[in-house]
């Protein structure tokens, strides 16, 4: 008799981000949780598949950077078929990726975080939005829309799709400028440079504002971990590079390659939340670590361009190596703006991108690992190919999930100091903006509904006390 | 002449989300008044800005979840559609309104004057795979009747 199993993913990527307080005798916070469903199965999916078509399912993955799934599966297969793509496929995926980065981060910055930056965070709920933003700062909305939308042109013309490129293969990537295609996008990316170096004294004047209006940011959001980052000859790197390691105090502990992931990075299911906790293993112990843009400024010597490279030395001078502040992370990513828009620049007037594009790849049976630094960090996808071409095994290192046991650790903080205050509706919102700060991608898990829904349990003995929610 | 432009918008993978694109669909076929630009879009939000270019009609076509009965047609101005109260968490949680209220403040020559949502009420928005339901296939006709009038 046949039977009906239906799987309705929908119910699984409801947008519910919750957070556990678990209270001592006290009354003091003792653990605090950071729980998501952001496992969506995809690991199991993938196995039976065909290896040639993870780059393009694996971009599936997520809306908000399909390009970097996208990229790190080809990235992975070239390794699996023991391949090295030609020049001008490298350049081309770098700069299809340096679209993408364009347009994450300016969404991020500009549309997303912008009121916390315009309005404070304190502001009125009604200006908490994109058209309150517009109206208080126009000429510097106007700028961030326009450089997410050049990012998504760029992202468009070279991976074939707006949201879920297509284009990127084992040995290369499947497409070749053309020459309109070519001087286009000379003047697209020379507009974005322009652009990225107006918006800067600009949102750098209303963070700084921001930090002086609420001194407790940088006073309580100080959370010393370990950073993980890509370099390439020590400077920030996207597309490719060593992972380097930093510890708390700013000494660069290793560098390693992707590949060898398994020595340095220990994964743990924990039993609150989907996502599973990851450590550095090192020197006997493990490590809470860090990813994304401020780990990436913490671990590099410094950008490979200039306007980014003389941002980057002031940041440092202000900051010191490394920053623990959460909040830094907002101005992290205008530096990487700049520097995404630059290199973008840079590889588009680079003549050999008009080079042979592919090399052929065929899979023996191996493994093919691979890593880039997604928008909110490192993001490794790790494959086991068999000699027909068919995937036996996938695992994959998702950025969320590394700043997991971070969130947790800054939650605890910021919790023991708000819950004194007994308001629940400043609890609420400043436990939203130190999740915020963190940048946790929640977008696939809660585009449905479009905002985020949002619940904190205080809880003592396994017993819930309190739940506070958002009405 | 006048121009217009018509964008459908939705999910034809998902239920009564495949409103837009079936409406979209019914337009093809259909000739449409000189000056009239018909565009289907995945998602709306701001990426809605990239495809007006001061027309003096924008007509942007939605499935909905106003509270009617599923299969009424709502022919709105630009102005009576709900404000969405809570601050966005990704580009998604942009809509129609906002999009507008945007283009008007930013790009006043690329925003057309006249605007009008023709939304239909769906009922089912979280089933992959399934076809829109039948009072929302029953609906279809009755919104590209509206919009035709919308563009005489």
């Amino acid at each position: 008799m046949s039977k009906t199993i239906k799987i309705d993913p929908v119910t699984r990527i409801e947008g519910h981000a919750r957070i556990l307080l678990e209270c001592d005798d006290a009354g003091k916070v003792d653990e605090a949780f950071f729980c998501v469903n952001e496992l969506r199965g995809f690991e199991r999916i993938l196995v039976g598949m065909e290896a040639s078509t993870l780059p393009q399912v694996t971009a599936r993955i997520c809306g908000v950077c399909p390009t970097a799934h996208h990229l790190a599966a080809a990235k992975a297969l070239d390794h699996a078929a023991g391949v090295e793509p030609p020049v001008a496929a490298r350049l081309l995926r770098e700069f299809m990726y340096m679209g993408h980065v364009i347009h994450s981060h300016a969404l991020s910055l500009f549309v997303l975080a912008g009121p916390d930056l315009v309005f404070g965070l304190n502001g009125p709920a009604a200006t908490q939005n994109i058209v309150g933003m517009v109206e208080a700062e126009p000429e510097l909305s106007k700028k961030g829309l326009r450089l997410r939308s050049l990012g998504q042109k760029i992202n468009e013309t070279i991976g074939g799709r707006g949201i879920h490129p297509v284009t990127a293969v084992a040995g290369g990537i499947s497409f070749r400028l053309t020459d309109s295609q070519f001087e286009r996008l000379q003047e697209l990316t020379a507009e974005a440079v322009v652009l990225s170096s107006e918006l800067a004294g600009r949102t750098k004047k209303l963070l700084f504002d921001l930090f002086d209006a609420n001194p407790v940011l940088l006073d309580k959001l100080n959370v010393p971990s370990w950073y993980v980052g890509t370099v390439n000859g020590g400077k920030v790197n996207f597309y490719d590079g060593e992972l380097r390691v930093i510890d708390e105090s700013g000494s660069v502990v290793t560098e390693f390659d992707s590949r060898d992931y398994r020595d340095h990075i220990v994964e743990r299911a924990v039993h609150t939340s989907y996502a599973k906790e990851v450590f550095i293993n090192h020197g006997g112990g493990e490590h809470m670590y860090r990813v994304s843009t401020l780990a990436r400024l913490n671990v590099a010597d410094g950008m490979e361009t200039p306007l980014a490279q003389a941002e980057f030395e002031e940041f440092r001078r202000n900051f010191g190596r490394p920053c623990h502040n959460a909040v830094i992370q907002m101005y992290a990513k205008l530096i990487e703006l700049i520097y995404a828009c630059e290199k973008a620049h840079e590889l588009i007037n680079n003549p050999a991108l008009r080079g042979e594009t592919r090399v052929p790849a065929t899979f023996r049976g191996g493994r093919g690992v691979a890593h880039v630094e997604a928008p909110r960090g490192v993001l490794i996808h790790d494959y086991e190919i068999d000699s027909k071409g068919i995937v036996r095994a996938a695992n994959m290192i998702i950025a969320t999930q590394q700043n997991t046991a971070a969130i947790n650790k800054t939650l605890k903080e910021a919790a023991n100091n708000m819950l004194t205050a007994g308001d629940d509706e400043a609890m609420l919102n400043g436990l939203e903006f130190v999740v915020r700060c963190y940048d946790p991608c929640l977008a696939c898990s809660t585009h449905a509904v479009g905002r985020m829904d949002f619940e904190v349990e205080i809880r003592h003995g396994g017993r819930t006390i309190r739940s506070l929610r958002r009405k | 002449m006048a121009t217009a432009l018509i964008l459908c918008i939705g999910n034809d993978l998902v239920a009564d989300d495949g409103a837009g694109k079936a409406v979209h669909a019914c337009l093809e076929k259909i000739t449409l008044p000189a000056g009239t630009r018909l565009v289907f879009l995945g998602l709306g939000g701001i990426d809605l800005l990239e495809e007006i270019n001061g027309e003096d009609l924008l007509v942007v076509v939605d499935a909905v979840q106003l509270g009617a009965a599923a299969g009424t047609v709502h022919i709105l101005d630009w102005q009576s559609i709900p404000v969405r109260q809570p601050r966005p968490v990704s580009g998604h949680g942009i809509g129609v309104r906002e999009a507008i209220e945007v283009g008007r403040r930013l790009y006043p020559e690329k925003t057309p004057q006249r605007i009008f949502l023709v939304g239909i009420e769906g009922a089912c928005f979280d089933q992959l795979g399934q076809a829109i339901s039948e009072p929302v296939a029953a609906a279809i006709p009755v919104a590209v009747r509206e919009i035709l009038l919308l563009l005489r």
